[in-house]
């Protein structure tokens, strides 16, 4: 019971994200469906009219009746063409909101889910689940209303031909339906097992991809197809096994569509011989039980259908259910200037809860005054990165207060460029450059600020050159120029540099320095480093 | 273009080679079909014969049509069965095949295109490819089964009605292929905004730090919607064009379906045929009628998926990494019988753009050259250094020596033999690299050092790390050697991350050492322990570092200095240091800093 009403709770969580559009929605559903059925029925008119004309020998007329079906067939088929058309688009719609609702989740994760899960992971997650759901809004529950409310629209005018055979063939459709629907559990369970198996073999993949130059020169580069092609192995198995159950079924409906017409056989000339039923009618009863039978077995194949989707949608709100994590920085602003710009009071800290998670930071306690530049040095593994995470507010200590006041820029070891141009990836500091919200002034007077103007003008096309991932036209520097460039746009308070330095030849580390300085003047700086250079830029160093 | 088309076997060759279960299927289709029709035919004569005022015995049949739905059932289990059966198969034989190419494809294809646009390829397309296996080509071929039947069916009344169903052809296929091609443009267009959408969310994701941390959340979600919204639009604009495509399909085989039904009814007339007949006709006609009309517009499926395909054959058709011969060395000559120099460079030249991912550059601008006129030789056992500002091409000399990228001029002798001759998997057993990026797989730390090396043995892992100086690190670790480590190696710091990476090296054991900036990113007390693992393990062997800290190469046998990707000064360090010239100036950077 508890699931069914998830069930149903998925269900209408998943129409509500339609908005004030669902009634302009399921209106266009059920006018498809509609017209849909319409135009079968205007076909067995057709047919009852022909048979009813050679029963009766009034063929002169027929003509024009057949016509006026034929009429009535075009006038539903239009109406489809155009309730189709706006539910179609109306169910974009509905992927695309779905679509910006996992988006944002995935962006708005406690910073640990990203350290621990894969990108594979997310990608299987935005990508896979999230079209298997917008399926519900693209084709699922249209399928399987459509079916619902076709069978109804088929058996009004069966029941209006022949009660009597309608009500022995619905018994049979019956039948068929409960078989159809023993299925319906194996098949959700399957669709389940199918979607992980797809994310495993998306994790696989973007292991191969993430590394290729280190993939490419590794013996175990066999190893790593292997598992590849295992995980590949393992969805065609799953795949296989959810086949099976679409066999069974097929074959029921099968042999339900011959018994149908054994039965109509049967029950129809029996009928006809004892004047219960007309010829006509009982042709146009047969013609619409073809259809009647084929919507009302698609209810049994697209129910299963649903579920297996309803499945997804359950995955995918555990997903957005997920705790999230506080967007908004708890930063304090203090305008006294002699309060400190950072205080770390008692803190401690370790990754994993629990016993076995090393205990990364314990019982730290500091004070950065503003205005200063501070270098937080210590050993390999002595947390001076999570303490930086900590700040950033990336993860909540477990015991002790941070207090910073003011926004931090940031700019990481190894910063990220995304796959934009130059002047995006500055751009982002402080705003969006595709908008205008940045002038290219602002970009380049950034730029000048990180030493960066002067190389990125070389490039082919200068500001707009696309960096990204596999940057391989910049240089680790320059590319740590281009966050610099970012921190400084943002105009923080605060600078914050975790071993900025480090992985730069000594003459960016010259240009970068210089850039930090001219920088540092204006805000606190706290660089984290191990190097004497940078540690001598320091106004006082704490060491961790 | 035309290659393309010559080329199109790949997908075809696996869509080809489990054909048999496609065979079986449509055997069962027919057979499903063939019991359809048949059941049919008792009917139409069952009903002449109880209007004909004669009992009709049910056992007559009832037993012919009970076997009939049993067949059909079965038949229709197996066709079901063996339908799907072909398409998972096609789709896993595909898949594989884009695995292992994607392995072979030149390291600069990945310059070119970023993971986020190959996943999608991957993923979307492969699906929409796996739609097509399973669904478009299965009920295609059987809607191209049930025509033939149609047709000999109607052929069997009368040889006019099928002129009158396939009248109706040309005027099909002329709308069909008007709308189906309108609809291929826009679903070009809707397959990069997929792609679009795709590539930035992996960029989302794996900057998510510098996302956070500058508060990007609602600008990039502001551009992620923006893309989502241009697709919703895309697809209302070919649902436009979809709908009605069917709606005049479904019209235009109306007609003829009509057409048939008063010839019938006018052969009726004529007493040509019977009462039974007549209904036997409309009933069955009605039925099996639409199969006509899909197999045309099925066009609009198959150019749809067609999309797909051309994208996923664009990835197989990339040309694999050159393999030039066949040549390897004997495991002994590797370790010092050889006396040839272990690398010579005679005048190389190198460049990004004039590689493989051309395509996507703009042809009409130079390529910035990277590296030019390098010319060196590097002896067995020679420990040689690269120093040089950054951006100068020194990581690329290391990624050009073991072939992760193909020079443009010049010669590249390795162990004495062209590294066109040799076979490249081999050349690459030469080499041990440690790049600049450490490299983690989110498996165990065990695997992840064993990949290393085919079949290493745990104590050999072990060995290899405590060599690298991470074994006691990594026995503090919560399930020591077990510990399953994050994608991007979270959590391990950047002097544990590029140890590992090291231990992976040492591992593999190869006669070159390729280090590029490995005690960059380190502190002095990793750099010492980096430098101590180093020296343990670089007996005998040729080591080639990049680096810009000056201090942890004064001992090489010979530095060269690149600038402007030229040779500009080579020697030791001692007679570097005399010349006042490029290592003079980069000592005197380095001396400010400090």
């Amino acid at each position: 019971m508890d699931i069914n009403t998830a069930k149903t709770g998925s269900l209408r969580w998943i129409l509500g994200l339609l908005g004030k559009r669902l009634p302009l929605y399921l209106g266009a559903i059920v006018i498809s469906a509609l017209a849909q059925s319409g135009t079968r029925i205007a076909n067995a008119l057709i047919v009852k009219q022909i048979i009813t004309a050679a029963q009766t020998g009034q063929i002169s007329g027929v003509h024009l009746a057949v016509l006026g079906s034929f009429m009535l067939f075009v006038l539903c088929q239009m109406l489809w063409k155009f309730s189709i058309a706006r539910y179609n688009t109306e169910g974009a719609k509905g992927v695309a909101s779905l679509g910006k609702l996992v988006f944002s989740k995935v962006l708005r994760l406690p910073y640990a889910y990203y350290e621990e899960h894969h990108s594979g992971d997310f990608m299987s997650k935005l990508i896979f689940d999230t079209e298997r759901v917008g399926d519900i809004y693209s084709s699922r529950l249209r399928r399987l209303a459509t079916a619902i409310l076709s069978s109804i629209a088929f058996l009004i005018p069966m029941l209006y031909y022949s009660a009597h055979l309608t009500f022995c063939l619905l018994a049979l459709s019956m039948l068929a339906f409960l078989a159809n629907s023993l299925l319906a559990g194996p098949m959700k369970r399957a669709g389940k097992a199918l979607s992980q198996s797809v994310g495993a073999l998306t994790e696989k993949l973007t292991n191969l991809l993430s590394g290729m130059e280190i993939v490419k020169l590794l013996p175990a580069k066999a190893e790593l197809l292997a598992d590849y092609r295992q995980a590949n192995g393992r969805l065609f198995q799953v795949q296989q096994k959810s086949n099976l159950y679409t066999a069974v079924t097929e074959g029921l409906n099968n042999f339900f569509d011959l018994a149908g017409a054994l039965a109509f056989l049967g029950l129809g000339v029996w009928f006809v011989s004892r004047g219960l039923v007309s010829l006509g009618g009982l042709a146009a009863v047969y013609t619409l039980y073809g259809s009647f039978r084929y919507q009302f077995l698609d209810i049994g194949k697209y129910f299963p259908q649903m579920m297996h989707c309803i499945a997804n949608v359950e995955r995918l709100r555990e997903f957005l259910l997920q705790e999230e994590a506080d967007l908004e920085p708890a930063y304090v602003h203090d305008k006294d200037l002699s309060a400190p710009a950072v205080s770390v009071e008692h803190v401690s800290f370790s990754y994993a809860n629990g016993a076995n998670g090393r205990p990364i930071l314990t019982d730290v306690s500091l004070e950065v005054q503003k205005g200063i530049c501070v270098a937080i040095t210590g050993e390999s593994g002595c947390g001076k990165s999570t303490l930086a995470k900590l700040l950033l507010g990336f993860y909540r200590p477990a015991s002790g207060t941070i207090r910073v006041d003011g926004p931090i820029a940031y700019v990481p070891q190894e910063p990220y460029l995304y796959q934009l141009s130059i002047a995006e990836n500055i751009a982002w500091g402080k705003g969006n450059a595709e908008s205008g919200e940045v002038s290219r002034e602002e970009i380049i007077q950034a730029a000048r600020i990180a030493n960066a103007h002067d190389f990125i003008m070389k490039l082919p096309e200068g500001y707009d050159t696309i960096v990204g991932e596999r940057g391989n036209t910049l240089s680790g520097g320059e590319r740590q120029r281009i966050a610099i460039a970012r921190a400084v746009l943002m105009n923080a308070p605060i600078l914050l540099l975790d071993e900025a330095t480090s992985a730069l030849d000594s003459e960016s580390e010259k240009l970068v320095n210089e850039a930090i300085r001219r920088v540092s003047q204006n805000c606190t700086t706290i660089m984290i480093a191990h190097r004497e250079s940078t540690i001598a830029m320091a106004d006082r160093v704490i060491r961790l | 273009m035309v290659t393309h088309k010559t080329k199109k076997s790949a997908l075809w060759s696996d869509a080809l080679r489990h054909s048999p279960w496609l065979l079986v299927y449509l055997i069962c289709a027919f057979l499903v079909n063939a019991a359809l029709i048949r059941g049919n035919s008792y009917i139409t004569l069952a009903a002449d014969a109880v209007l004909a005022g004669e009992n009709i015995t049910f056992e007559e049949f009832l037993i012919p049509l009970c076997i009939l739905a049993l067949g059909g059932a079965v038949s229709a289990c197996l066709q079901s069965a063996c339908g799907s059966t072909y398409s998972a198969k096609v789709q896993r034989s595909i898949r594989d095949r884009l695995g292992a190419k994607l392995l072979s494809l030149p390291y600069a294809y990945f310059d070119g295109h970023g993971s986020g646009s190959i996943m999608s390829r991957l993923i979307s397309d492969m699906d929409a490819m796996g739609r097509f296996f399973s669904e478009t080509l299965p009920i295609l071929l059987m809607d191209c089964i049930t025509v033939i039947l149609v047709t000999a069916y109607l052929a069997d009344m009368d040889v006019f009605l099928i002129v009158v169903l396939f009248a109706s052809y040309p005027v099909m296929l002329l709308v069909s292929d008007r709308l189906s091609k309108k609809l291929t443009a826009i679903v070009k267009v809707q397959r990069s905004q997929m792609d679009r959408r795709t590539t930035w969310a992996y960029d989302m994701i794996q900057g998510i730090e510098v996302g956070r941390s500058f508060g990007l959340y609602h600008r990039q979600k502001q551009k992620m919607d923006a893309v989502l919204d241009e697709i919703a639009a895309n697809k209302a604009a070919s649902t436009k064009i979809s709908s009605l495509a069917w709606s005049l399909k479904s019209i235009l085989t109306q007609i003829p379906l009509v057409i048939c039904y008063l010839f019938a009814l006018y052969e009726f007339s004529q007493g040509r045929v019977s009462t039974g007949e007549l209904l036997g006709f409309t009933v069955m006609l009605g039925r099996i009628i639409y199969p006509v009309g899909d197999i045309i517009f099925a066009l609009n499926e198959i150019r749809e998926a067609g999309v797909s395909m051309e994208r996923l054959q664009d990835i197989l058709d990339r040309a694999p990494e050159k393999s030039g011969g066949s040549f390897e060395l004997p495991q002994e000559a590797l370790h010092g019988q050889n006396t040839e120099p272990a690398i010579c460079l005679q005048g190389i030249c190198f460049s990004y753009g004039d590689g493989e991912a051309d395509t996507e550059q703009k042809k009409d601008e130079p390529d910035k050259p990277v590296l030019r006129d390098i010319s060196l030789s590097i002896g067995q056992g020679m420990h040689v250094a690269f120093a040089g500002g950054s951006g100068e091409g020194k990581s690329t000399v290391l990624k050009l020596l073991c072939g992760l990228y193909q020079k443009h001029q010049g010669e590249y002798l390795l162990f004495g033999k062209p590294f066109e001759e040799w076979d490249l998997e081999a050349a690459r057993k030469c080499f041990s690299y440690v790049s600049q990026n450490t490299v983690l797989f989110p498996v165990s730390v065990w695997q992840n050092v064993a990949y290393g090396r085919e079949g290493a043995t745990r104590q050999e892992v072990i060995d290899a790390c405590k060599d690298a100086n991470i074994h006691d690190m990594i026995m503090r670790l919560p399930e020591q050697y077990d510990t399953i480590i994050g994608e991007r190696g979270a959590r391990l710091s950047g002097g544990e991350k590029q140890r590992l990476a090291i231990a992976r090296a040492i591992l593999k054991d190869a006669p070159i050492l390729l280090l590029d900036e490995p005690t960059a990113s380190v502190d002095n007390e990793n750099e010492r322990l980096l430098t101590e693992a180093l020296e343990r393990t670089a007996s005998g062997k040729t080591i080639i570092t990049v680096a810009h800290r000056l201090s942890t190469i004064q001992n090489a046998d010979c530095i060269y200095v690149i600038e402007h990707g030229q040779i500009a000064e080579q020697g030791t360090h001692e007679e570097l240091s005399r010349l006042q010239g490029a290592y003079a100036r980069l000592q005197k950077c380095m001396a400010e800093q400090a």
